[in-house]
């Protein structure tokens, strides 16, 4: 049983990352925390769904479609609702929320609320390791999660965009005299987060089904992480990641299934109380500091 | 024709949403007393899908005093309530299966695993709601003393979908049968995580996505062997019931045949019956008074598409093994090529129960 608490923590563990990181990006660059970004993880799911069974698409296309679709929303948000209230801490949460939200409740509202809406796996078969039977799509989901790591430390340290992203995070107005465009960046961060979350989703969702209240999870998801991690913190999030992963897998078979979810709130309650920037965030810290 | 004057029979519906996690008690209800207020109806057919719904509308039904028959909702607490106080809730019925009922047909199915394959190890994995904790904890009651063991017994919220804690356990306990009870929609992923998991165990129970007939399509395959229950017949022809036969002809007839297959496992029979039960009530009732209607609804003896249909005096629905005598739930079996095959009790009966191929 160890081993499989090890192999299964371990790849719960990925998921928890993989649906973190475009949320911690986003905050990381823009400071905005896009409460929106269940609603960008379930549409994502959604519209793979609806290109693969409406219109009878490739999987790999309507993969890329998705994603493409998933980032020109994000990139849009930025300009039509976030522009207005940038800066402004407690709208942002509540424009991006309420968009959020009026994503996931249009999909109720339209009556996507059956067990058909599921996605197809990569590739359907399993190995065994160490004698622990895997599924070739926990196998993806960890291969995507290393190489989305990769990407994004490429990615912030050798472009020129994502060294504008890494300037605009460590010091705004800076960023900004040695003309880095701060609305271009944010808005980019914002697509970058959201074509993210399509990545996650669509790695993610063929293990189970595309329902309402998986948006919901997937936005505590985010936030759990984040907030024991670090939020701004690519390192924090992938060690909040495997702290709650495994907490998560022991507390479902040591003390009950039902548990599993309260190890998030519990972990948020607990990280606030003792640390509030996170194991390696620096924001609350900085502040505390000034 | 009530007392010599003609009314035909309106119907209004109203979707309290309660089906989904999340959705507050207290909105669906704000749904019902909206639909009673309105409408004005003179009974309620079908009524509510959660049982936590059902107990929480009953004062509310006594307080407008409406014939109400549940076809859905399932908790046993319904007729303790009833019994208790029947002056109060003596306008509640229910014509689907209960938690108590679908014990017996779970007992019935667990006695021949054991007599057929020597199976005595199950684990029990069952939906965080009343009727499913019910089902759960009065099976693994009656395991405990008729020599199984049970190696384990998780509950899960509305909405959850990761089973893995659930199904490493049943590998590490070795357990042979595996009892899911769920109606959510999630709860299809399970089997699929099972299959991927290589848990090597008979799953016998009740998954509601499992039961209708694009099941086999929806999860790939991955249902073979699952032996699971419709609570009531209605969703499958049976001969032994010619109404379910002409039920699902004409339903295909009416709503299409892609409409046919789709229909669940629970609530499809009853929910159709209880329509021509409250209209026969009336009906011999002479009158709109429910008072008057509720001692008709006592005396109900008719033949529906679950069999037949009998109130017994806690007003629940006598169900049982003989559909000349009760109404009937059935268990079917998936095979290979994606067919329901009906395996008990044996009045249904088309096959015996088999070892699905990944444990032969």
């Amino acid at each position: 049983m160890t081993t499989s608490i090890l192999v299964y923590g371990l790849v719960n563990s990925v998921i928890l990352a993989l649906i973190a990181m475009g949320f911690s990006l986003t905050f990381g660059i823009s400071g905005v925390a896009n409460f929106a970004y269940g609603g960008f993880y379930l549409l994502s799911g959604y519209l793979t769904w609806m290109l693969l069974n409406y219109l009878g698409l490739p999987f790999a296309l309507a993969m890329l479609i998705t994603v493409a679709v998933a980032g020109l929303l994000g990139f849009l948000t930025y300009w039509v609702i976030l522009l207005r209230v940038r800066g402004i801490a407690l709208s942002e949460v509540i424009a991006t929320f309420a968009l959020g939200a009026g994503m996931l409740e249009f999909f109720r509202w339209m009556g996507f609320v059956t067990y058909e809406f599921t996605l197809p796996c990569f590739m359907k078969g399993r190995v065994e390791i160490f004698g622990v039977p895997l599924d070739y799509q926990r196998l993806f989901i960890i291969g995507i999660g290393l190489a989305l790591v990769i990407f994004l430390y490429f990615f912030t340290h050798h472009t020129r965009i994502g060294l504008s992203f890494r300037g605009i995070a460590q010091n705004e107005r800076t960023a900004i005299s040695l003309g880095i465009e701060s609305d271009w960046t944010a808005a980019l961060s914002l697509a970058l987060g959201s074509a993210m979350a399509a990545v996650a989703a669509i790695a993610i969702l063929p293990l189970g089904i595309i329902s309402i209240n998986v948006g919901y999870d997937v936005l505590l998801i985010a936030v759990a992480v984040g907030i024991i991690g670090g939020l701004e913190s690519v390192p924090g999030i992938l060690i909040g990641s495997l702290i709650l992963g495994y907490a998560q897998v022991i507390t479902g078979m040591y003390l009950a299934p039902e548990w599993m979810m309260v190890v998030y709130l519990a972990a948020i309650v607990l990280v606030l109380a003792i640390k509030p920037s996170g194991l390696f965030g620096k924001f609350k810290e900085l502040e505390e500091r000034v | 024709m009530v007392g010599g004057k003609r009314r035909p029979l309106k119907a209004y519906s109203i979707d309290t949403r309660e089906h989904e996690p999340g959705i507050p008690v207290h909105d669906a209800l704000t749904a019902v007393e909206k639909l009673i207020l309105e409408k004005k109806p003179h009974a309620i057919v079908l009524g509510a899908f959660r049982s936590e719904i059902l107990m929480a509308s009953m004062d509310l039904i006594a307080k407008y005093k409406i014939p109400y028959i549940c076809s859905i909702a399932m908790t046993p607490a319904f007729q303790k309530k009833i019994v208790e106080n029947y002056d109060q809730y003596k306008y509640m019925f229910r014509n689907c299966l209960n938690a108590i009922y679908f014990v017996k047909y779970l007992q019935g199915a667990m006695g021949f695993l054991n007599k057929e394959f020597g199976f005595n190890k199950a684990y029990l994995i069952v939906q965080d709601t009343l009727w499913a904790q019910a089902t759960g904890k009065g099976l693994e009651k009656w395991y405990k003393g008729h020599g199984w063991e049970v190696t384990g017994f998780d509950a899960y919220p509305l909405g959850a979908s990761d089973f893995s804690p659930s199904l490493i356990k049943v590998r590490a306990k070795k357990a042979q049968v595996v009892v899911p009870i769920f109606d959510m929609p999630q709860s299809g992923i399970l089997l699929k995580q099972a299959r991927a998991m290589k848990v090597p165990a008979l799953l016998c129970g009740f998954i509601s996505p499992v039961a209708p007939g694009n099941a086999w399509d929806v999860f790939e395959g991955e249902v073979e062997g699952m032996v699971n229950f419709l609570f009531e017949i209605g969703p499958i022809p049976v001969k032994a019931v010619p109404k379910s036969v002409a039920f699902n002809k004409n339903f295909g007839k009416r709503w299409g045949e892609k409409a046919r297959v789709i229909l669940s496992g629970h609530g499809p029979g009853p929910s159709y019956d209880s329509v021509y039960i409250i209209a026969d009530a009336i009906k011999r009732a002479g009158t709109l008074e429910p008072d008057a209607i509720v001692s008709a609804l006592e005396k109900t003896d008719l033949t529906g598409v679950v069999g037949r249909i009998r109130f017994a005096k806690d007003h629940q629905v006598v169900y049982g093994f003989d559909p000349k005598e009760t109404a009937l739930g059935c268990a079917f079996q998936w095979r290979k090529p994606g067919v329901r095959i009906p395996v008990f009790p044996e009045v249904v009966a088309e096959s015996k129960i088999e070892l699905p191929p990944y444990m032969k």
